[in-house]
């Protein structure tokens, strides 16, 4: 295995990001998995700034949504972005070093949280760490702009697409984070609008760039209808940043923008079956058949479907007050998120031949791997789901039950009903954990001692 | 002129509208008619261009379904001299037709990411903001004791379970009134919370026994020593004076601010 140290070109640069991506994911599941457990063994831990539950779910969440998720889209955009443009990137040796910033800014904030929590940790909007990421999104953003305007191929391909706008989002969702906090509202406004568009629209993105890749060279099938990738594309670009603020209904929130949520979140069946229609049709098309690591792509889109699904619904209106401010809103973020990571999953052993030149076997440890992930999400999800419902619905009903100059009288009732999630949660993340250190040794194991096979040719040039 | 189209769009593998459009472009370009056009497509003579097709309005309309690269311009029965460069020219037009813009793409993208940073964030953050100035009682006092102590209670990052949103909806409103016009420090308006896990906190100081100063010290400190139920993280490592500021800041939510 040769991994240089200045990579010549995009693929070179990828098989640095398909080596990263199994250590940020085990990072961020370890992460998880402290945070989680916290609850059931928080008697065990040492009782400091650290192993503090309010600490752990900020780190995890930046592990699991900044650096992993950060991981992935260098991953796409080194090896995706100007394969579906026919041609070398422009500014390549550049693109490189704001590749590695990326991933470096986002690693750098979860180490600067344990030595400066006094000065980083109000929500990261004033540190110098957010001004670092801008200056570095603005780079990528305006690389990805260069390389767009000098395509070789007739038309855009979906991927590019999908990279491009999930890095503008992206982009966006950083100046968002920064902006200044004058009255009660704007903490609702900038949450609301920085979830939607880091986490619905730009993890989202890069997930259906990466199965809109999947979903045809991989198992030799023709893309169904450009028509129905547009609609996927600027459906879900146009709708995806506005429907977060529905979970603040009934909140200081203006009106209006409460009622444009909730028509817009309704809206996504369109986009929604838009994607799932060319998908199924594609996928039919396809001259090779599926392998395991196919099938967990399939998973992925079910899991997107799935999330979709349940962002739809619960912009009805009276399910509004039982899902809002519950981990409702967490089931939506984990379920784009674990969509991506399952993807990413498949995408990496697809490109192990192609980079590294080896073979991968697909035996016990892999199946273990890939049922091991799919339960994880799975449990995830409805896990969360529960959490969500139940303690909506008893703060609803029974939480404040009593006189109100009683606090937390009916607290006991949502703790009875969700405790045993939160305990379920513990041994979920211990199985992503698990699944996730599989990984890392599976991608090592093949990489090291796989087959030899033909590395992919790069069949594109400059001129 | 229809069995025309048929008859050429059936030649070339091509779709019907798109023939059409094709004809109609080139019949502009060489000032004669779209019929003359397709009778040379259909096997008749060609038609020399007199003006660059570069220039025709059709480039503009989106026909990106077409899979003009496997158009099997091979296959086609008539083998004729006449047909197979009519039908090269035809492919050509038609590739030109494809070409996407990327600028048209990035200029789209960009649209969308700025209509919604005006629409879903600069207009109703100003429509708040209009809201707090036109009100008569906008702005609370606080003290540099709450102001601490709403940084360490950001710091400790409570906000991840508890809120302090109390909603327009019926089961809310007993958790006290809609702070909608809370005009506050910066630091205090961070940590509004987003799941309601613990209870809400926005009315701490008007109820029992989260009034008490003593109270809330001892709970923070060793929180099992008063529910044993209820998990709560134990801020032991806390230095007194850091706890003093936590307690005072949680003693000041609660004050009506309508």
């Amino acid at each position: 295995m040769k991994l240089k140290l200045i990579p010549k070109n995009e693929q070179e640069l990828s098989k640095l990001f398909v080596l990263i991506f199994p250590l940020t994911l085990l990072l961020s599941s370890l992460l998880t998995f402290l945070k989680d457990s916290y609850f059931t063994f928080a008697n065990l831990l040492p009782n400091n700034q650290v192993f503090n539950y309010g600490f752990l779910d900020r780190v995890s969440t930046k592990a699991s949504f900044g650096l992993v998720f950060a991981t992935i889209i260098c991953l796409t955009f080194a090896y995706l972005f100007s394969k579906s443009l026919g041609r070398v990137a422009v500014l390549f040796p550049l693109l490189f070093l704001t590749l590695l910033g990326f991933i470096g800014t986002e690693f750098l904030d979860i180490i600067l949280s344990f030595f400066y929590q006094d000065n980083l940790n109000i929500t990261g909007s004033i540190s110098i760490v957010i001004l670092l990421k801008i200056l570095v999104a603005f780079g990528l953003f305006g690389l990805a702009s260069l390389n767009l305007l000098a395509k070789k191929e007739t038309t855009i391909f979906a991927s590019a697409q999908f990279i491009y706008g999930a890095v503008v989002f992206y982009f966006l969702s950083l100046l968002i984070a920064r902006s200044e906090l004058i009255v009660f509202t704007d903490s609702l406004l900038i949450t609301s609008l920085y979830t939607s568009t880091h986490i619905y629209v730009a993890i989202s993105f890069i997930y259906l760039a990466i199965i809109h890749f999947l979903m045809t060279k991989p198992i030799d099938a023709t893309l169904f209808s450009k028509t129905l990738s547009s609609i996927t594309f600027w459906g879900f670009l146009f709708l995806l940043p506005w429907t977060s603020y529905k979970y603040y209904f009934g909140s200081v929130l203006p009106n209006w923008l409460e009622n444009v949520s909730i028509y817009l979140s309704l809206s996504l069946i369109i986009p929604l079956l838009a994607f799932a229609v060319n998908y199924v049709k594609t996928t039919q098309t396809r001259e090779i058949d599926m392998n395991k690591s196919a099938n967990l792509m399939n998973f992925s889109v079910i899991l997107f479907l799935i999330t979709n699904v349940l962002h739809i619904v619960s912009s009805f209106e009276n399910l509004l007050p039982l899902v809002g401010l519950t981990n409702f809103q967490n089931v939506i973020s984990h379920g784009y998120f674990g969509s991506l990571v399952l993807a990413s999953v498949s995408l990496s052993y697809y490109l192990i031949p192609k980079l590294f030149g080896r073979s991968v076997k697909y035996s016990l440890l892999e199946n273990l791997i890939f049922g091991g992930f799919k339960l994880t999400y799975l449990f995830l999800l409805v896990n969360n789901f529960l959490i969500g419902v139940n303690s909506g619905y008893s703060w609803n009903a029974a939480a404040n039950a009593g006189s109100p100059a009683i606090y937390g009288e009916g607290f006991n009732i949502v703790w009875n009903l969700v405790g045993i999630n939160y305990s379920a949660n513990t041994f979920i993340s211990l199985l992503f954990l698990g699944v996730s250190t599989l990984f890392f040794i599976s991608i090592i194991r093949s990489i090291s001692s796989g087959d030899i096979t033909t590395v992919e040719e790069m069949v594109f040039s400059n001129e | 002129m229809s069995e025309l189209v048929n008859k050429v769009a059936e030649i070339l593998n091509a779709p019907i509208d798109l023939v059409q459009r094709s004809a109609e472009a080139r019949a502009a370009a060489s000032g004669k008619s779209v019929d003359e056009v397709l009778s040379s497509w259909a096997g008749g003579e060609s038609i020399e261009s007199t003006a660059p097709v570069e220039e025709t309005p059709v480039e503009e309309t989106p026909v990106e379904e077409t899979p003009v690269e496997e158009t099997p311009v091979e296959e086609t029965p008539v083998e004729e001299t006449p047909v197979e460069e009519v039908v090269q020219e035809v492919v050509e037009e038609l590739v030109d037709l494809k070409n996407e813009s990327s600028l048209a793409f990035i200029s789209g993208v960009l649209s969308i990411a700025v209509f919604t940073f005006v629409f879903a964030f600069l207009i109703p953050k100003n429509q708040s903001i209009r809201i707090v100035d036109s009100s008569l009682n906008n702005t609370i006092s606080v003290s540099a004791d709450v102001i601490k102590g709403a940084e360490i209670y950001s710091e400790l990052n409570c906000q991840s379970c508890h809120t302090q949103n109390v909603r327009t909806l019926i089961p809310d409103t007993q958790n006290g009134k809609v702070l909608s016009n809370k005009y506050a420090n910066k630091a205090l308006i961070k940590n509004i919370g987003n799941i309601r896990l613990g209870p809400d906190l926005s009315t701490n100081s008007l109820r029992e026994p989260t009034n008490n100063a003593q109270w809330l010290g001892r709970y923070l400190t060793d929180s099992s020593s008063v529910n044993r139920e209820i998990p709560h993280p134990n801020y032991e490592f806390l230095d007194d004076r850091d706890l003093d500021y936590l307690v005072t800041y949680l003693l000041s939510l609660g004050e009506p601010n309508e």
